[in-house]
């Protein structure tokens, strides 16, 4: 029963820890949001070198095939100071996913890259009408005598921008979900790029008629169970990086109560305000309960109702610890002045993406997928 | 509910709504479309003013001497369901609602006839120095100095959560003239110039990523004793009654409902799946549940305003419709950001902007979605925070 970092896992994360402290202040992040890419490219290629995007990866990749409890202490340590280089989808998102393909050119060539830091991957799986139900599919792959011909749309494919490649879901002609590999250049495929709300390059993704060799295909027959593993895997890093942030705005908030002073008191010392904080650490440890029952429940079959439990707890819970920290600072917490606004918005985001809380309730309630 | 419905009510609602109908540009209807806070965009909300100035009708709560209306609360609740429902940017407050009560209720003659004319056309544009950095919730602790000087005062010190500070020509404030007994009796209302020297506007960046606030600052400004309003050290006295007129109208509501209108008809729009959300029963009863709270809202600020006379405010009763109007709105912004979905997340502060040419990414309706829900954080912190309000309801209640 695990419920918080190994040794090794700490000393991992301890490290991480340093490195964040070291590049991400306010100000230098601001720096990285305004650059072209919306993130650090030399950060990107210093993680690499401390092993971090080579986490999950088998040895014979180049990577260092470690439990995911190593991507959790990564997204946490990155959700305090709200990160930007696309961890998440990068490598937890896309780069697992390819991993665990059956295509073998494409995974031995990509993912050696990728965990070298040369290259950037991103996921499009999410659609307008989806709604957080990775199987629920509009985007269809058409055979066409050695090539497939893409149709459809993606919405808030995240670090897309920066990509060098992306893996697209689809419905092949046998209504089989499949993953196809697409270039980022590739006529036919149209890319509004966006920052996102958390300061996420993102993009949506028109695809008409784009034809792709047959071999673009990433899996033989349906995807979908390997891809529903792979995101649900991604919740619970998700949900690590956002127990990162509710830790960090509530001693944020904490130190703001203690210190700001009206009436001639702190307001910490009003009794409104003690409750508020109170409910705020409960919020904290519940996302953080739920995280470690999620990991708990690796390899057995109640993760995925183990990682809805997380992802809708924590639409609530980060909302509630989101707006209470802005409303707790008052007028300064409703500013960029404050990076207290920057980490509500990222929960936000949070919120919004891989399914709402909604979503994953209707896979409790119903079984829904 | 007759009172609102009786056949000189029903009338009036056809005047207004005839009106409505054909006075606002399409510009005007789009940044009342576009408006992502209480405050609408700055250029359309002063011609939206201007027409209604000119229609005679921008100040419905003053008195009709000085170019109020004459019409009873009840015809003012009407005129803002209209307004509402037809999508108009609503009137910016600082002027009409509350500089211009001030000097209604405190000014001399001679500042009535000099000032009130250009508040009601919206020629003079005034902002607000109350806050400080140091002084929020507790205002009364406020420090921005001003010294005597022979016929002037001398300010220095600093204001902040100015809204639209940079658009402003004119600002009321509160200063600080004595440091003797409580923090309330220091404290003098005086107006000023924008362009006084001395005087340095500077934009806050909101979570929006738009400027709406603004910090100033004040050193050495010279403002005359002749700007004052009301007697020196009574400050708080005026300030105190402009919050009660403000309050005498409560008008949540009126915004809610034709919101809650377009909510749910995006809800009952079908996808490509040919599933509609309002299908999805979680939702749905989300959606009634808000029709519920937003009744509430609705049917208390008619009943506290049907038993109010012209200029009486709802005394206590202004905390209870505050925390509950800025709360349903609040939930009501949260309600939308998860209807928009992922269409919410693009930060498309171009295609906000009225009269932009940049198309929206996804879809149109989901536009507003973000920033509104961003910035509808402000309502419980804006205007005297919840808590304050909350502390003052419960006291008001429990001293019976």
């Amino acid at each position: 029963m695990q419920y918080q970092y190994t040794a090794e896992q700490t000393e991992f994360k301890d490290m991480l820890s340093r490195f964040v402290r070291d590049h991400y202040d306010y100000e230098s992040r601001r720096v990285y949001l305004s650059s072209g890419q919306g993130f650090s490219k030399d950060y990107w290629q210093q993680l690499a070198e401390l092993g971090v995007l080579g986490l999950p990866f088998s040895e014979a990749l180049g990577g260092l095939d470690l439990p995911l409890a190593y991507q959790m202490a990564v997204a946490e340590e990155f959700g305090k100071g709200l990160v930007l280089e696309p961890f998440l989808p990068s490598v937890v998102m896309a780069g697992k996913l390819l991993a665990a393909s059956d295509n073998s050119e494409a995974r031995d060539s990509l993912i050696p890259s990728l965990i070298a830091g040369e290259s950037v991957l991103a996921l499009a799986w999410e659609e307008r009408d989806s709604r957080g139900a990775p199987g629920k599919v509009l985007t269809r792959a058409q055979r066409e005598g050695d090539s497939v011909v893409l149709n459809g749309e993606k919405l808030a494919v995240l670090a897309a921008p920066n990509a060098d490649a992306l893996l697209v879901t689809a419905r092949d002609d046998s209504g089989d979900l499949n993953v196809y590999l697409v270039d980022t250049q590739s006529p036919g495929m149209t890319m509004t790029a966006f920052g996102s709300v958390d300061g996420q390059p993102a993009a949506n993704l028109r695809f008409e008629q784009l034809t792709l060799p047959a071999s673009a295909a990433l899996f033989k027959g349906d995807a979908l169970p390997v891809l529903r593993q792979i995101l649900d895997e991604s919740l619970v890093v998700m949900g690590a990086e956002a127990v990162g942030v509710m830790d960090q705005l509530l001693a944020t908030t904490v130190e703001y109560c203690k210190t700001r002073k009206q009436f001639g008191l702190p307001i910490a010392s009003f009794q409104a305000l003690q409750h508020r904080i109170a409910d705020m650490v409960m919020a904290c440890e519940r996302t953080r309960s739920l995280l470690w029952a999620a990991l708990q429940a690796v390899g057995h079959s109640h993760f995925g109702d183990s990682v809805a439990m997380l992802k809708a707890e924590l639409g609530r819970s980060g909302r509630y610890v989101g707006q209470q920290a802005v409303q707790l600072h008052g007028g300064i917490g409703m500013t960029e002045e404050l990076n207290v606004g920057a980490y509500f918005k990222r929960l936000t985001a949070m919120e919004v993406l891989s399914g709402d809380r909604d979503y994953h309730l209707d896979r409790l309630a119903l079984g829904s997928d | 509910m007759s009172i609102f419905d009786d056949s000189e009510s029903a009338r009036f609602r056809e005047e207004v709504r005839a009106f409505l109908a054909t006075a606002p540009s399409e510009e005007i209807l789009e940044a009342g479309r576009k408006t992502t806070s209480v405050f609408a965009p700055f250029k359309q909300a002063i011609a939206w003013q201007k027409i209604l100035y000119d229609k005679g009708w921008v100040a419905p709560s003053w008195p009709e001497e000085y170019g109020g209306t004459g019409w009873s609360i009840q015809q003012r609740y009407i005129f803002a369901e209209e307004c509402n429902r037809r999508g108009v940017p609503p009137v910016l407050p600082q002027g009409v609602q509350m500089v211009g009560p001030a000097i209604l209720g405190f000014g001399s003659e001679a500042q009535k006839a000099a000032l009130l004319p250009g508040i009601l056309s919206g020629e003079d544009f005034w902002c607000q120095g109350y806050s400080e950095p140091g002084a929020g919730s507790d205002l009364a602790s406020l420090k921005c100095r001003a010294d005597s000087d022979g016929d002037d005062y001398v300010l220095n010190g600093s204001k902040t959560w100015t809204t639209y500070g940079h658009h402003a020509n004119k600002m009321f404030a509160l200063v600080r003239t004595s440091s003797e007994g409580k923090p309330q009796q220091g404290i003098t209302f005086l107006l000023l110039d924008m362009d006084l020297p001395g005087l340095e506007v500077r934009p806050i960046i909101g979570l929006d990523g738009e400027p709406e606030q603004c910090e100033v600052f004040f050193t050495d400004v010279r403002v005359p004793k002749a700007n004052r309003i009301g007697e020196e050290n009574q400050g708080w006295t005026v300030a105190k009654y402009v919050l009660e007129f403000e309050r005498g109208g409560s008008t949540f509501g009126t915004w809610l409902l034709p919101a809650q209108e377009k909510l749910r008809a995006w809800c009952t729009r079908e996808n490509a799946f040919g599933e509609r959300l309002i299908d999805r029963p979680a939702l749905r009863r989300r959606l009634v549940e808000l029709d519920i709270e937003i009744a509430a809202v609705v049917h208390t600020e008619k009943r506290v305003n049907a038993n109010l006379k012209h200029g009486e405010n709802p005394g206590p009763m202004a905390s209870m419709l505050k925390i509950l109007g800025t709360e349903v709105m609040q939930r009501f912004s949260e309600l939308q950001l998860e209807v928009a979905g992922l269409d919410a997340l693009p930060v498309q502060n171009q295609a906000l902007a009225v009269g932009s040419e940049v198309a929206p990414i996804g879809d149109e309706a989901a536009l507003l979605a973000m920033p509104y829900y961003l910035n509808t954080r402000a309502a419980s912190i804006y205007a005297g925070s919840n808590e304050i309000q909350r502390s003052l309801l419960a006291k008001a209640v429990m001293e019976g």
